[in-house]
């Protein structure tokens, strides 16, 4: 029953995709020619079949309906109620399931926009019909190759034998199910990172449809993305999150104290995130300026793309071997969409550009548009390395059968130089006026932070810390900092005089003024933080392996710890195995901390959980490596302020959100915004 | 105080503090505290999935770190702790790709593409330029 309800939402989806595919083509030229009804029939279809097919997916695995193989292979009746929600986009397929509902409510959001707007206009009725085409694709490899609700019709003791792809076979349910993958059920962070980085991924597809649409309709102008904006700004919020609560799940579970190792399933996420980056600060020289117009196509296409690579290398086995990717039929499937995307799009971008593009050219490179470029340039570079890096080993492999290592030194020598170029123009390029800047003007804007800056990097100095990284991170970031608090505290104190009102009231009206800008300066503080605890953790870290026995205590990093007592414990889905080992500073009891082995049902390999406590001064993290015959082995760690790169992180976030926040709280008249436009 | 004096004062002060800056990341020791862990970075665990040595809890990595801490205790440089893995498991065991032979396009593409777009973005300066209006809006508007 499950199965066909699913079945049925994923067949209605895919029709009404079809349908809103074509009105699309046929409204992209003429909006009169679109019924509205037919229009909103296909849209109302759409998120229907989407969110039915997830609701019997979630039925289906709560009620531990394991006739559903994927139910059967990926939950168990002793799985907690968390993870079962969690299970149902765990897996590739249910993964897809979750894609498919994302982008059809993505689709939803631009047609009631587009309803409220009152206007025939085919711009938006072809981006609706690029939504549903994407759709097609989506629904399509659900209903054949990548059916969430195939039958299990020939049972195994726990888990499923043989499927079935028709809905209505005969089904043999096994009395119980194979779980999720342990790692997947070792904390609840995971069922949080991918419903983040989908939205990212799946929200960038409207910028892509809007752009479509209008290279279509050869229509110049900046229309396209100033309607998408917003979509933009939350795409890259939730995808930026998504990669931050992504190294903090790795963090909190891998056990080896890291939270990034340039793996291909990590840069298939951050590759995206860097030219979605490029794109945002782009688009606004071509608000603002009129320039690039064909660039951001490029770029928007470049994103879309790299979002559909990325699931190419996430979900086809590509990365385990070069040569197993073939073994499911989804591989081939993602690797000719993606050709056709490209192929499609680029063709229709080099017969329309000069419909759509005539940018003015540079006034000068000191300019607001010079730092713009010049990110541009480090972003899209930035993103081309981590591509052939990831890349390059897979071809060496495929064309000549030999290995390639390619990892962290590598992305590491060149992202290093390249972090610190960007976080240059991430200090001087919001406070450099357009046009034509003069010396003088961004002396006296930078003076004073540079100044603390220096301070506060000599004070580094002082301190004992002469690590490179360290020292030119922490001034870079102060320097950033500096700059944004001293031009968000001049525009106050102008507006206090205007007004004769205190300064400090004025602050939350002049970034309500302009949300735009001051939400990238939210984001850049939140990446400078960032920078700072990468630099910072990465280089004064400290890191030993211990073997104690029973009340013994070692001496690590200004910590005692004593290994107490192990213990163990059952629980429905997996036993636990670990030590109890006391923290003490200056001999005072700070944390007792549980570091475990769990081992689950499915798997012979125990996963290791490691144990965190976390302060303001830094995280002391121990991870067990063995336990037995009455002594422990603990891998230990001592992290200092890796909590700056969460925060950071997030703080970039919210960064993005929030013009959104302001302007449902107020209407912002056009006025105040233009006052602080050349700030 | 005049203004001029006030000026070479912070000027001096800022210059100071740079020296301090500079002169601090001089003379510090910039080589990896942890010899054997940096190493342990740059060599791939043969039984994982991209993972470093240093990375992994699997037994062979383990095992590996182990002689590559035996080999740095020995006294043995960088280059030839890399080179002894390098002997028994082939290029494909160094993470760090060299600057040589087949990984030489790895190197020289990333160069080659901010060369490219260096090139671009100074070409669309050099067209005719069209003349500012001179706006009151680019003075410091404190």
């Amino acid at each position: 029953m499950t199965a066909l309800l699913g079945y049925f939402g994923i067949l209605l989806a895919l029709v009404s995709a079809v349908a809103l595919g074509l009105l699309g083509l046929r409204g992209v030229r003429d909006a009169e020619r679109v019924n509205a009804a037919s229009l909103r029939n296909a849209v109302i279809g759409l998120v229907a079949g989407g969110a039915l097919a997830m609701l019997a997916l979630e039925v289906g695995l709560l009620a531990d309906d394991f006739s559903v193989a994927y139910i059967a292979d990926n939950s168990a009746t002793t799985t907690p109620f968390f993870y079962k929600v969690a299970t149902a986009w765990a897996a590739l397929e249910g993964s897809i399931v979750l894609w498919g509902l994302v982008l059809a409510v993505f689709t939803l959001t631009i047609y009631l926009r587009y309803y409220r707007s009152r206007q025939p206009d085919p711009l938006w009725i072809g981006a609706l019909g690029v939504m549903g085409l994407i759709s097609v694709f989506f629904f399509g490899i659900m209903a054949t190759i990548a059916n969430p609700f195939q039958v299990c019709v020939e049972a195994a003791t726990t888990g499923c034998f043989a499927s079935s792809n028709l809905p209505w076979a005969a089904s043999m349910a096994p009395l119980q199910g194979l779980g999720p993958n342990p790692l997947l059920q070792n904390h609840p962070l995971m069922a949080v990172h991918p419903p983040l980085l989908y939205v990212g991924y799946v929200g960038m597809s409207v910028p892509f449809a809007f752009a479509i649409s209008a290279l279509i309709r050869g229509e110049s102008g900046d229309a396209w993305l100033r309607r998408t904006r917003s979509w933009t700004l939350v795409a890259w919020s939730f995808l930026t999150a998504g990669i931050v609560i992504g190294g903090l799940w790795s963090y909190e579970v891998l056990g080896w104290g890291g939270y990034w190792a340039w793996d291909p399933v990590e840069n298939a996420s951050f590759m995206p995130w860097l030219v979605a980056t490029a794109f945002i600060h782009s688009s606004v020289v071509q608000e603002r300026r009129g320039m690039l117009q064909a660039w951001n196509f490029v770029l928007v296409i470049a994103t879309f793309s790299l979002t559909i690579l990325g699931t190419f290398l996430t979900r086809s086995g590509v990365i385990a071997s070069v040569h197993s990717f073939t073994q499911s039929p989804i591989g081939p499937a993602l690797l000719w969409f993606l050709t056709l995307v490209l192929v499609g799009s680029l063709s229709l971008f080099a017969t329309r550009v000069h419909l759509v593009a005539s940018s003015p050219r540079l006034n000068s490179l000191a300019s607001r548009e010079g730092v713009f470029l010049f990110n541009n340039l480090l972003l899209t570079v930035f993103a081309f390395v981590v591509l052939i890096g990831t890349l390059y080993p897979m071809f060496v492999e495929a064309f000549t059968g030999s290995q390639l290592g390619v990892g962290r030194p590598f992305f590491d020598r060149l992202a290093i130089p390249l972090s610190f170029a960007l976080l240059l123009a991430m200090g001087l390029g919001p406070i450099t006026p357009y046009r034509a800047a003069r010396a003088s003007v961004v002396w006296e804007r930078i003076r004073t932070p540079l100044r603390v800056a220096l301070a506060v990097g000599a004070g580094a100095v002082l301190l004992g810390y002469r690590n490179i990284y360290v020292v030119l991170g922490v001034l870079t970031g102060t320097f950033i900092i500096g700059v944004i608090v001293r031009q968000l505290w001049a525009s106050a104190r102008r507006a206090a005089a205007n007004e004769g009102t205190p300064v400090w009231r004025s602050v939350g009206r002049v970034m309500r003024s302009d949300p735009g800008y001051w939400g990238g300066q939210i984001a850049h503080v939140g990446v400078a933080i960032l920078a700072m605890g990468i630099a910072i953790s990465a280089n004064q870290g400290v890191e030993s392996q211990l073997t104690l026995e029973p009340g013994q205590t070692a001496e690590f990093a200004g910590h005692e710890l004593t290994y107490v007592t192990d213990f163990s414990r059952q629980e429905p889905n997996r036993s636990v195995l670990g030590a109890r080992v006391e923290v003490r500073r200056q001999s005072k009891v700070v944390a007792v901390l549980e570091p475990s082995l769990n081992q689950y049902a499915r798997s012979n390999q125990p996963v290791a959980s490691p144990a965190v406590d976390t302060s303001l001064r830094g995280d002391l993290y121990l991870s067990l490596t063995s336990i037995g015959g009455d002594r422990i082995s603990l891998d230990v760690f001592w992290f200092p302020f890796v909590w700056l790169i969460w925060f950071g992180g997030l703080l970039a976030a919210a960064g993005g959100l929030y013009p959104r926040m302001v302007r449902k709280r107020s209407a912002v008249p056009a006025q105040a915004r233009e006052a602080n436009q050349d700030a | 105080m005049p203004d001029g004096m006030r000026g070479v004062i912070a000027g001096l002060i800022t210059v100071a503090l740079a020296a301090i800056v500079v002169v601090g990341i001089a003379v510090g020791d910039q080589s990896p505290q942890n010899r054997a862990q940096a190493l342990g970075s740059r060599i791939k665990c043969p039984v994982c999935q991209g993972e470093a040595i240093v990375d992994s809890p699997s037994e062979t990595a383990t095992a590996m770190m182990e002689i590559v801490a035996e080999q740095v205790d020995q006294g043995r440089t960088d280059d030839q702790i890399l080179e002894f893995f390098r002997a028994r498991y082939g290029d494909g065991i160094l993470l760090d790709p060299p600057f040589r032979g087949r990984t030489l396009a790895l190197w020289l593409l990333p160069v080659g593409a901010v060369a490219a777009g260096i090139i671009l973005i100074l070409r669309r300066r050099q067209s005719p330029l069209v003349e500012a209006p001179a706006s009151p809006e680019l003075g410091e508007p404190t």
